[in-house]
């Protein structure tokens, strides 16, 4: 039997190979698309999943419920000496602390600093993080305070073929220390958000420069918990309340757990949850890509399905010559069925070849290192070589089989399943477009979105503008960030050189402060503060909407001296934080004073600085000023000429003054560039995805065109016998086709109008869901319709009647 | 070995009844050469479906041998079919995927006991005059080797009847004289046939011939011999 099918599929490729590459290339296609996707959703889904015990790791996620809510969200932080209050509390709670991570510390060697992801852990770590030693015991090493454990490749990076064991490494994460390595462990794999290359001991007790230590609502540390079993973790969980309220009191006053909360989110969950203020845009994405996936198989299947149950009906003849041989009915469904998922099974090897070929493509153009799991792609193949081969051949199968044979051998036609089986076809291709035009609107939306972030009014210029963080760093004291700021503005070429604690970049984290309105009931909105040196405003160059900005000669501009805040201060505004106060316009908000026991006065409203994700909201900010560099500084470098010989200006001046820290400067361009990475990737593998699935879409009716128009060549031979013009006839043709298509506008539209509401409604600035997108769409898939049928329908046209009227 | 009794065929469509035979009565016996003529919609392609059993009849008896086929199933029909009849079309009805000798062992596909397959289909082919087109496909032939496969794919099976449906219809006179020749020969080595056919003269090369009108057989006659 399978000989049989096998030499029949041959055959039949050999002789029809357009239709072979329609039907089996898009199957294949499909299989391909569908795996990439899929692996890069398992891959999403999959991180921590390789954790041992994973099941019973928890992050503690520290929840605000702030007045105004435009902070509010669960962050995946704690206080650094949460961990130590909790185990006084809830003695033999097992869990570990991380601090640092990415870039989280430097190895210095010869007067250098080498970057790298360093944490800081507790002697438990090893309870809760079972990681593979290559060499040395873990627990024993993290219990010495001049222990360190390094990974594999960051002991080939630091020792090359050398045995590190032993050795000392100088490592400055708070202050530089030596330490000996004690072990290395297995290299962690992709799938973890966990970025650790050098594990060392927490220190005992707060660094000098941590005063926020013991600080609620801070979030400097990642605490992490090990429960038996979920029960376990939940009885915990409901013992929080009580925990803030026990130990947050004192601090945050009465009800502390009205503010704080504390929640346990399961490691497996972490990656795509979101953080903050955060949408739930990351899952979001991944979901997305998975629709993307499973509706270009199913539009794939759809059109296999299609073509194979059109084309089937040309086989009648052969079915009923067959029955005439002697074959009964269960021999010739067994034959469909066999034919079809051999076929099936060529387009899913030919599928599985493709994202072969095409996954270093993508793994180069995504930063990926996907791979296809053969032990769980095969049997998923297989069932569904198993289902689209039973689907396809069911239909064809039975019906063919049914029919009689004398009938069919008398009939000059093929049948095709009569009115039924083009009904079938119609819906199928309805449905098939349906998808296509969705997918079209939806790419159309994402690329003007996208287009949209980049070119949006962030507020500054984001040209001739260094961003240096590294001056943040704990390593550097005062007097030195003061030097460095001096060295960089006397820099040939440079036109400002601000500092403040926010700059263009990073996670929009930072501090906090409930605002008291004057007049207005209860705790006034929740408003992040920034405070900024002298230039800050004018390396950025805001658009001033009223008043004025800091100005040195005015003496109450400066609120560097925190003892005098109870005298007043005067602050500058953004836009949404006037608006958060309630005035009425930014003048409006131009000298009044808000603030209640520390005073502050607004001096001066600015229009929005985005310096982050175009999927952090526009946040309330206020700006107060000190004539010093202030605390834990962003510099930002205005500069006029070639950014490289600026940056190279910037390393040197770097090194000379503070060679013990590595130097992060980045173009506020690329820093910027950095924050889309993700929503491009994301965009990449949905335009990738969705554009195929068009294409295979317009294969499949092309074929279901050609096809048609040759079933109905007798047809047009009547009909120009009978005076129908070329043009009545490709007429006739092109409604056959536009009106599944049109039709699948229905189905499109409230589809891709749902799915992007939901996606635009993640992005703080995003751009309007105009029906121009809709009906350009279903145009686009017109035209592609038309085009597609128009060739066959103008070669069916010219036929000449006499051979139409002969054609079978 | 055939005899038909009353055998009538109806078909029932919208509502509108069609009469294609009206009480038949016929016996053929082993050996002979039928042929059945008659004006186009007279019932001959019906008679001879349902000799075939690709056509059930709505009334009568037929009987093949002591065997009563009204009595079969589908599935018994189609290994009766296969192991007992062969048949040759008008139009060929050739597999346009497969070669000439893939056409031909179709023939012995249904068949479990089809013996050493490759030897009688090469002699089949042989036979006919064909085997030189073996692995042709049907649409680099001629209309007359088409047919003349065709009827190799007939008589692989050593059939005990073969059934024709016009199977000069589309020749030329040269080839169609030539397919009567093979039949003719066919019958002499003692196959039996029954014939539909259009032409006096083929009809002629038969042992002998009845003509249908209506759904009737209005007339039967010997041939000289």
């Amino acid at each position: 039997m399978i000989g049989q099918a096998a030499l029949g599929l041959y055959r039949t490729f050999a002789r029809h190979r357009a239709y072979a590459v329609v039907n089996i290339g898009g199957l294949a296609l499909g299989i391909a698309v569908c795996l990439m996707l899929g692996l890069y959703v398992r891959f999403e889904l999959s991180f921590e999943r390789w954790l041992p015990h994973h099941r019973e790791l928890y992050l503690v996620q520290t929840e605000l419920h702030l007045p105004g809510g435009a902070f509010n969200g669960a962050y995946p932080g704690t206080m650094a000496g949460l961990f130590e209050e909790m185990r006084q509390d809830f003695p033999g709670l097992v869990g570990t602390r991380i601090r640092g991570g990415k870039d989280g510390g430097a190895v210095l060697r010869g007067g250098e600093a080498l970057p790298m992801d360093v944490a800081q852990v507790d002697p438990s770590f090893f309870d809760v993080f079972a990681l593979s030693m290559v060499t040395g015991d873990g627990r024993r090493a993290l219990a010495d305070p001049d222990g360190a454990l390094i990974s594999r490749s960051a002991a080939r990076t630091l020792f090359g073929a050398a045995d590190p064991v032993g050795q000392p490494l100088t490592i400055a994460v708070d202050a530089p220390q030596t330490y000996r390595v004690a072990g290395i462990f297995e290299d962690l794999p992709d799938n973890t958000d966990l970025r650790i290359a050098i594990l060392l001991p927490m220190p005992r007790k707060a660094p000098p420069a941590e005063w926020a230590w013991y600080r609620w609502g801070t979030a400097s540390v990642s605490t992490f918990l090990r429960f038996p079993n979920a029960a376990a973790a939940r009885r915990f969980e409901a013992k929080m309340p009580s925990f803030v309220r026990r130990r947050a009191g004192q601090e945050l006053g009465p009800e502390p757990d009205k503010a704080i909360t504390l929640s346990l989110l399961p490691v497996s969950r972490i990656h795509l949850e979101p953080q903050g203020t955060e949408t739930a845009w990351r899952r979001l994405t991944v979901t997305t890509l998975g629709i993307v996936a499973a509706m270009t198989l199913l539009i794939a299947i759809v059109n296999y399905v299609n073509l194979a149950t059109a084309r089937s009906g040309l086989r009648a003849r052969e079915v009923a010559m067959r029955k005439v041989l002697g074959a009964d009915r269960g021999t010739l469904i067994r034959q469909f069925l066999a034919e079809a998922m051999l076929t099936v099974a060529v387009a899913a090897l030919a599928g599985l070849i493709m994202a072969e070929l095409a996954l270093p493509l993508i793994n180069a153009a995504n930063g990926l290192s996907l791979g296809i799991p053969y032990a769980l792609a095969l049997p998923v193949l297989a069932l569904l070589v198993l289902l689209v081969g039973a689907t396809a051949g069911m239909y064809p199968a039975l019906l063919l089989s049914s029919l009689s044979a004398a009938g069919v051998l008398a009939s000059a036609r093929s049948p095709g399943g009569g009115r039924a089986g083009t009904r079938l076809r119609e819906a199928l291709v309805t449905m098939q477009f349906g998808m296509a035009t969705a997918f079209i609107i939806a790419t159309a939306v994402l690329v003007a979105q996208t287009a949209h972030v980049r070119r949006s009014d962030l507020g500054f210029r984001r040209d001739g503008l260094i961003v240096v963080p590294s001056l943040a760093d704990k390593r550097i004291f005062p007097d030195q960030s003061r030097a460095i700021v001096t060295a960089l503005r006397d820099m040939p070429g440079v036109v400002a050189v601000g500092a403040g604690s926010v700059g263009v970049g990073g996670d929009g984290a930072g501090m906090v402060d409930v605002v008291e309105v004057p007049g207005r009931p209860g705790l006034g909105p929740s408003i992040k503060v920034a405070s900024v040196g002298p230039d800050f405003f004018r390396a950025y160059g805001p658009r001033l909407l009223a008043g004025r900005l800091f100005d040195d000669r005015h003496r109450a501009d400066d609120a560097g001296e925190w003892t005098r805040w109870k005298d007043g201060r005067n602050i500058v505004v953004n836009r949404v934080a006037a608006e958060a106060l309630g005035f009425a316009s930014p003048a409006e908000a131009v000298g009044k004073t808000v603030g209640g026991s520390l005073p502050r006065t607004i001096i001066g409203v600015i229009d929005q600085l985005r310096f982050f994700s175009p999927r952090t909201p526009d946040q309330a900010t206020y700006f107060q000023y000190t004539r010093d560099v202030p605390p834990t500084p962003v510099a930002a470098i205005r500069f006029t000429g070639d950014p490289n010989v600026m940056m190279n200006r910037v390393r040197q001046t770097w090194r000379r003054l503070s060679p013990q820290v590595p130097l992060i400067a980045e173009t506020a361009d690329r820093r910027l560039g950095r924050l889309y990475q993700a929503d491009d990737q994301a965009a990449r593998l949905f335009g990738i995805g969705a554009g195929l699935a068009i294409l295979i879409a317009c294969v499949g009716l092309w074929g279901l065109a050609s096809f048609n128009t040759a079933r109905r060549i007798r047809e047009i031979g009547i009909r120009k016998t009978l005076g129908a013009s070329a043009s009545d006839i490709v007429r006739l043709l092109l409604v056959q086709f536009l009106r599944p298509v049109l039709l699948a506008n229905l189905i499109a539209w409230p589809l891709a109008y749902f799915a992007m509401r939901t996606w635009l409604a993640g992005f703080g600035d995003r751009i309007a869901l105009s029906p121009v997108y809709f009906l350009a769409a279903s145009l686009v898939a017109a035209a592609i319709a038309v085009l597609t049928a128009l060739g066959q329908s103008v070669r069916a046209s010219r036929a000449a009647p006499a051979w139409a009227l002969h054609h079978d | 070995m055939i005899r038909l009794q009353n055998i009538q065929r109806r078909y029932v469509s919208d509502e509108v009844e069609t009469t294609a035979l009206h009480d038949i009565d016929l016996h053929v016996a082993e050996g002979e050469f039928l042929a059945i003529m008659g004006p186009s919609g007279c019932g001959k392609s019906t008679l001879l479906n349902t000799l075939g059993t690709v056509d059930r009849p709505t009334g009568g008896r037929y009987l093949f041998g002591d065997r009563d086929l009204a009595a079969l199933d589908e599935k018994a029909l189609a290994k009766f079919r296969g192991q007992t009849l062969g048949f040759v079309f008008q139009s060929f009805n050739l597999i346009d995927e497969l070669t000439i000798e893939e056409n031909v062992a179709l023939g012995l596909a249904y068949r479990a006991d089809a013996g050493n397959r490759r030897a009688r289909v090469a002699a089949a082919m042989d036979k006919v005059g064909i085997a030189h087109r073996a692995h042709h496909f049907p649409h680099q032939l001629s209309g007359g080797q088409q047919q003349r496969a065709a009827i190799a794919r007939a008589i692989v099976g050593d059939p005990k009847l073969i059934l024709a449906d016009e199977p000069t219809g589309n020749l030329d006179t040269a080839n169609g004289e030539q397919v009567m020749n093979i039949l003719s020969g066919l019958n002499a080595e003692g196959a039996t046939i029954v014939m539909v056919t259009h032409s006096p003269s083929h009809a002629d090369m038969a042992k002998r011939r009845i003509d249908m009108l209506d759904g009737r057989i209005v007339a039967s006659a010997m041939r000289d011999i």
